[in-house]
């Protein structure tokens, strides 16, 4: 493609990039490694498909370097719309700040690919009713052309009627005077109706990321009201701490983040998870040789990403909602589409892998194979300082486990 | 005219003002993610605010870091305007003097000359002539005028202003009340100022599967005069009644359309961008006057021509082109 590989491997993490590959391997078989043929898939889709699959390897062919006609807002648009039935994508805590932050890039497309409509079903409790309406009229003055519904509800089971994906962003902030298990007994009670209600109207295999904390915690709530839900489609976010330790690795390093891999998260989104760079490469070279100072990694590193989040109410003078946001966004996208090699720490529940205690969403490597599929990273060892970390944020997630345990059918 | 060709450039150099405000909050992850380059174009982000700002700008910036976005080569912070601007491909002027409470319009006017002279010197001296300005702080045509009348070395055409949200709210409500997608609504026009006055025009509206008159599909003279143009004219302020603050998220995606266009062409298409009158459509020059224009890849655009221009068409683009007038008066008056 005339591109430098670093490049091409930047240009992967878009969705649109992958397909365009994927076009260029079956349509004009040269450059990617693929051999000529039938596009991927052609068979099994709709007539319209046919003409998009025409122009965009058109495009390809005019300008080959510039995959950016897919951005473009008068042409493109309009083809790529309609090839796919739209999804149903429900979030809660619609109105708030990482709501906010985080509809407009669903419905443009960043979540689920350029070629995906979706129907957006955004949930609130009754006081954000109002400006949630304000989002919805502001979702509308967007022109998407991928946005084929939108809707707002209170009702929990109308909004998480059908959905596929599932965005739990609304939980109750720890109030003044509120003690850590009266935050775990509060959001237990949402996360019981929220699992019910998506036990009973979501669609059949559902995926569903919590945001809201103690996410991992909400998410054991929440799976085990959901009993036809499979629990392993109940995630609960790691990448903002993720995408947190790779910016800290790339700039102490003086790389860009695209250089940083094998970053893992593991354990719990708290103050006790345990960001672990001895695996990571940087450039493709071991990131602890590079960097060369285990002192700034267990006295700064790891602290900042544990804090990190208050060190952005500090300076902000409120919470981290864009980057959170964008870590959803990241986080689905990789999960539908696939990020080959790349390992991302994802919380579902053990079975009991690197000796964690099963039943708990404890945040282990994992590499995305495509539609939800997902493999474990193997093998990993610890030393005496990982084990010990290891230890601690596993006794946290047993504590938070065993403060809600009653409120569990 | 000369664009810029993304596809050859290393790194973009992108200004933003008023970058720890809402608008500003919005929309730099979504330049950092490529929504407004396009995928593939590394940004080089510099971000402007005023000095009590200084504190949450770095918070931004933060949290920008922590997206771990591919794209982003790097984010710069500063207070000095005439720093960001040193050779910057792309300015987006967010940062405006508020109206307060009992303000008039001529001490926000007053208020904001006085911000874009600055600026309209600072890029004078310091940014290519290729840079290319959208300006989103209102009033954004006249501070766009002050702008360019202050930085004569680049190209009047560079020099833009925001009506992009107008004109996808306009598309949004055509599709909405015809029950049909936006991608079928083309031709939508915002005339004039982006304020109260705007002219929101669909007689050259085509929409797919329908053969009527637009005007007439959607409900008539008597619906365009009493519905929907004041529905458009007014948006911001519902969004503000509903909401409690005013619409960030899409003026932010309205800011990364106008620019995603500009930069790589709307084709057959067009689109509504703030522009220096050339007496297209009986405007005269002096004034920066939304227009229909057509954009191609590169950079360059054109006003549209031989667009339907009635009766009714002329009393709303005559009226918000005397409040342009006026404004300038005013502003070059405080110069």
């Amino acid at each position: 493609m005339g591109q430098t590989s670093r490049r091409y491997s930047v240009c992967l993490k878009f969705p649109t990039l992958t397909d365009l590959m994927r076009i260029r391997k079956g349509i004009l078989g040269s450059g990617c490694g693929g051999t000529g043929g039938k596009s991927e898939g052609s068979a099994t889709r709709n007539e319209g498909v046919e003409t998009m699959w025409g122009r965009l390897t058109g495009a390809m062919r005019v300008l080959p370097r510039q995959p950016v006609a897919l951005w473009n807002g008068a042409g493109m648009r309009a083809m790529s719309s309609f090839a796919k039935k739209p999804k149903v994508v429900s979030v809660t805590g619609a109105a708030g700040a990482i709501g906010y932050s985080l509809v407009i890039r669903i419905a443009s497309g960043e979540m689920l690919g350029k070629d995906q409509p979706v129907i957006l079903k955004l949930i609130e409790t009754e006081p954000g009713m109002k400006p949630l309406k304000g989002v919805m009229m502001e979702l509308q003055d967007c022109a998407f052309p991928l946005l084929h519904g939108l809707h707002g509800t209170a009702d929990l089971e109308e909004g998480f009627g059908d959905a596929e994906h599932c965005v739990l962003v609304g939980a109750r902030p720890r109030g003044p005077g509120m003690e850590r298990k009266d935050l775990m007994t509060a959001n237990a009670a949402i996360f019981e109706t929220q699992g019910k209600a998506i036990n009973k109207a979501a669609a059949k295999g559902v995926s569903v990321l919590v945001v809201g904390n103690p996410a991992n915690t909400n998410s054991l709530v929440l799976a085990a009201n959901a009993p036809d839900v499979d629990s392993s489609k109940v995630m609960a976010m790691m990448r903002l701490d993720q995408n947190r330790a790779m910016g800290q690795i790339a700039e102490k390093t003086g790389c860009l983040v695209s250089d940083v891999e094998k970053v893992v998260i593991w354990g719990n989104h708290s103050n006790n998870q345990y960001p672990d760079i001895h695996h990571a490469t940087v450039k493709g070279e071991s990131a602890m040789k590079v960097i060369n100072d285990e002192a700034w990694m267990k006295e700064t590193f790891i602290p900042r990403v544990q804090k990190r989040g208050a060190e952005i109410i500090s300076a902000r003078g409120a919470s981290s909602a864009a980057s959170a946001a964008s870590s959803a966004i990241d986080h689905f996208r990789d999960y539908v589409y696939g990020t080959g090699d790349m390992w991302h720490s994802i919380a579902i529940p053990s079975k009991g892998e690197y000796n964690t205690t099963p039943g708990l969403w404890f945040s282990l490597p994992r590499k995305c194979l495509g539609d939800g599929k997902m493999e474990l990273v193997e093998g990993l060892t610890f030393n005496a300082f990982g084990e010990e970390m290891m230890k601690k944020v596993e006794k946290e997630l047993i504590e938070e486990r065993d403060a809600v345990k009653h409120l569990l059918p | 005219m000369d664009g810029m060709d993304i596809g050859s450039k290393g790194v973009v150099r992108v200004v933003v003002t008023g970058a720890a405000g809402q608008i500003g909050y919005s929309l730099v992850p979504l330049i950092a993610g490529g929504k407004m380059l396009g995928p593939g174009v590394k940004v080089e982000l510099r971000l402007v605010e005023i000095p009590p700002a200084m504190g949450a700008l770095e918070g931004v910036k933060m949290e920008l870091e922590d997206c771990a976005f591919p794209l982003l080569d790097k984010v710069v912070c500063t207070s000095d305007a005439a720093e960001a601007f040193v050779d910057v491909d792309i300015c987006i002027l967010v940062g405006a003097f508020p109206r307060k409470a009992g303000m008039e319009r001529k001490d926000l006017l007053a208020k904001n000359a006085a911000i874009f002279k600055a600026q309209g010197e600072a890029l004078n001296s310091v940014a290519s002539p290729n840079v290319k300005v959208v300006v989103v702080g209102n009033p954004a045509n006249t501070n766009a005028l002050i702008l360019s009348t202050f930085a004569p070395n680049v190209p009047k055409s560079n020099i833009t202003a925001l009506t992009r949200l107008d004109h996808n709210r306009l598309k949004a409500m055509v599709a909405l009340k015809l029950d049909k997608n936006v991608t079928y609504v083309d031709g939508a026009v915002i005339w004039g100022n982006h304020s109260a006055t705007q002219f929101p025009d669909v007689l050259n509206c085509k929409v797919d599967g329908i053969s009527d008159p637009i005007r007439e599909a959607v409900g008539g003279e008597a619906y365009l005069r009493d519905e929907l143009i004041p529905k458009i004219q007014k948006r911001g302020a519902a969004i503000i009644a509903a909401r409690g603050l005013s619409s960030a998220m899409s003026a932010a995606n309205a800011i990364c359309d106008h620019m995603n266009d500009w930069l790589h062409g709307t084709g057959d298409k067009y689109v509504s961008m703030a522009v220096f009158a050339d007496g297209s459509y009986g405007i005269s020059e002096g004034i920066v006057y939304s227009m229909p224009v057509r954009t191609m890849k590169g950079g360059s655009y054109e006003i549209v021509q031989g667009l339907t221009v009635d009766a009714f068409s002329q009393e709303y683009m005559k009226a918000t082109e005397a409040e342009l007038r006026a404004e300038r008066e005013d502003a070059l008056s405080i110069l």
